[in-house]
């Protein structure tokens, strides 16, 4: 599903050169729940948003689907996200100034997709996370776990293959932090969503299929 | 997306309210503006009706002149024939003060059908005035001496006084009514509008009345028409032979020079008011840059958020764009709600089309000026690197 071949990043300054990855290869089956983990800065999220076409790799290649988008252009690559990708985030990123069904929207006002059947996907979405009740609340209104799984929604909204996970928990209690792990699981399992999760919770990474250890931008397990 | 973006700006009113209520503000002010100068275009194109060039005016003090009404009569008319025979001058007429570019104004009023016509522009002028001025006859006829002793007194309207008094019909021959109605003038013709008040004032209404013998003491003013050739020399000789003749103080003024000075009035404080409404709208333009600015650094994790769900830098930067005129059209149509009320109430005497067009400019400018200020701040949000924006909080 994913093919990340001899994977280089490195950052430039004028005066300093850092190796953000270093030479990752690796191969990431459909259907397969992978987890990232590694201190902080050992380059896992440098890592995710090249997965998900958010950060150009400064060297090797990058093959998603059987595709090689390292020729898409700009365009292309946003509807390559938007069709195959979903991005649950840390800090969740709704905007605080939508409402929970407008956030969860949002992808599909990326494709020609009528604001009839927007509705309907999302409201499915909040049901699948266990939020119908809280369409019209905005984010503010809501906890943390709450605007997670909302943020989930979202991801899911579209029917992505690939979801992109960058410490789902990680701002979450250990209670809140397993709920959003269920569901994650649960997606993994019963849709077949591929899923990458970066995480630093150990718990966490152990209840994925497989666990990938990152140091200092190389690939230690 | 129109929607969506229609949503999101409602949602943020408040954070918004700085933002409209600039470009209301500058909306309004480029309304008052363009109706100016709309009205003085509007004006200046229309023909001005006379020839200036070449006509003097002499303004004279009457004190020491004889009081004798048939004595005065003839003194007038040896001042015309003497004024006549020289060869610098052409044509020669006296007139009410209220002549084309002086500062005087003189108005009446007329009565038709029970319907009153007030401040029409009321000029009293010798036989000889139109060829003076080179003024276009559009029906009927000018003056002549035995008009003077006709039952009904003579009158000479302009166009814009035929229209609104007989509409389309011919005027010549019919009565018209004074200002109270009591005593009826016969129509003699129509003349073209004269800009008298110069070029960027409209004609209005008016009305040319024969100056008779028993206006003589209260004329001070002649008008020549001058002859290529005539120069400061004859103008001295003029002014010799004027003073003389009148034992009293002489003016020679050249029309070309008061038309300048006329144009001067309206010009100078529109060129003024444009210089101030342009810093305005400078100032206003960096405003909405950097309102514009500051949205996009405070909304850069939104942006990547954006990019990362699926939009292009391009959709990025026309959200922006789009949020920015979807917001300048609130604004203006706030202001198109004040804007309008200035025609339906007739505000300043301009005329509606005027407004209208103004109203039209001034949208239009809006929105160059605030698409101008969106193309680069949404340039520069379509540039953010969105896995660097999805790390700002």
């Amino acid at each position: 599903m994913i093919r990340l071949n001899n994977i280089e990043k490195v950052y430039r300054t004028d005066t300093v050169e850092t190796l953000a990855i270093n030479g990752i290869s690796l191969d990431i089956a459909k259907g397969e729940f992978l987890s990232i983990m590694g201190p902080s800065g050992c380059g896992k999220s440098t890592l995710l948003n090249i997965m998900g076409l958010l950060d150009e790799p400064s060297k090797g290649s990058i093959k998603i689907d059987e595709q090689d988008i390292s020729r898409f252009s700009d365009q292309k690559l946003a509807r390559f996200r938007n069709q195959k990708l979903g991005f649950i985030f840390q800090s969740y990123h709704l905007i605080n100034d939508l409402r929970v069904l407008d956030n969860v929207e949002l992808p599909l006002l990326y494709r020609n997709s009528s604001a009839k059947e927007r509705k309907l996907l999302a409201t499915a979405a909040l049901e699948k996370v266990g939020l119908s009740n809280r369409l019209k609340h905005f984010p503010s209104q809501l906890s943390g776990g709450q605007r997670q799984r909302v943020a989930i929604a979202r991801a899911i909204v579209g029917n992505p293959q690939i979801i992109l996970a960058d410490e789902p928990t990680g701002n979450l209690d250990s209670a809140m932090g397993n709920e959003i792990m269920d569901i994650l699981i649960n997606l993994n399992k019963n849709e077949g969503t591929t899923i990458v999760m970066v995480t630093h919770d150990e718990s966490m990474a152990h209840k994925t299929h497989r666990l990938v250890r990152l140091f200092d931008g190389s690939q230690v397990q | 997306m129109f929607k969506h973006l229609f949503k999101l700006i409602w949602n943020k009113r408040k954070q918004n309210f700085l933002f409209l209520s600039e470009i209301l503000v500058s909306f309004l002010v480029i309304f008052a503006v363009f109706s100016f100068l709309t009205y003085y275009y509007q004006n200046y194109s229309k023909p001005l009706g006379f020839d200036y060039k070449k006509v003097w005016s002499i303004y004279y003090e009457n004190g020491e002149l004889t009081k004798n009404r048939d004595s005065l009569a003839i003194f007038y008319e040896n001042l015309n024939k003497s004024l006549k025979s020289m060869p610098q001058i052409e044509e020669v007429t006296f007139s009410s003060g209220n002549f084309p570019y002086s500062d005087s104004f003189m108005s009446t009023g007329l009565t038709q059908n029970g319907k009153k016509f007030n401040m029409v522009s009321h000029f009293v002028v010798g036989t000889d005035y139109k060829k003076v001025w080179n003024v276009s006859l559009l029906e009927g006829r000018w003056f002549m001496p035995e008009d003077l002793v006709s039952k009904n007194k003579g009158i000479v309207i302009n166009e814009t006084l035929k229209k609104a008094v007989f509409g389309n019909t011919n005027a010549t021959g019919k009565l018209i009514g004074d200002y109270d109605d009591k005593e009826k003038m016969k129509v003699l013709g129509v003349v073209q509008d004269v800009k008298s008040n110069g070029d960027f004032a409209p004609a209005g209404n008016a009305m040319f009345v024969q100056l008779d013998s028993g206006y003589y003491r209260d004329t001070h003013n002649i008008l020549i028409k001058v002859r290529e050739g005539a120069d400061a020399n004859f103008e001295s000789q003029l002014y010799k032979f004027m003073a003389t003749s009148v034992k009293n103080a002489v003016e020679i003024k050249h029309l070309d020079q008061m038309r300048d000075s006329k144009n001067g009035v309206t010009i100078i404080p529109m060129v003024i008011f444009i210089i101030i409404a342009s810093f305005l709208i400078i100032n206003v333009a960096l405003g909405l840059f950097g309102v514009l600015w500051y949205n996009i650094n405070k909304r850069k994790a939104e942006i990547g958020l954006r990019r990362a769900i699926g939009a292009s830098g391009n959709s990025v930067s026309n959200q922006l764009i789009m949020e920015a005129m979807i917001l300048a059209t609130i604004s203006l149509i706030v202001g198109c709600f004040f804007a309008v009320q200035f025609p339906l109430m007739s505000v300043f005497n301009i005329p509606a089309s005027a407004y209208f067009i103004a109203i039209l400019l001034s949208v239009i400018f809006i929105y160059v000026l605030v698409l101008l200020c969106s193309l680069y701040p949404g340039k520069q949000a379509a540039a953010i690197h969105p896995a660097i924006a999805l790390h700002e909080e």
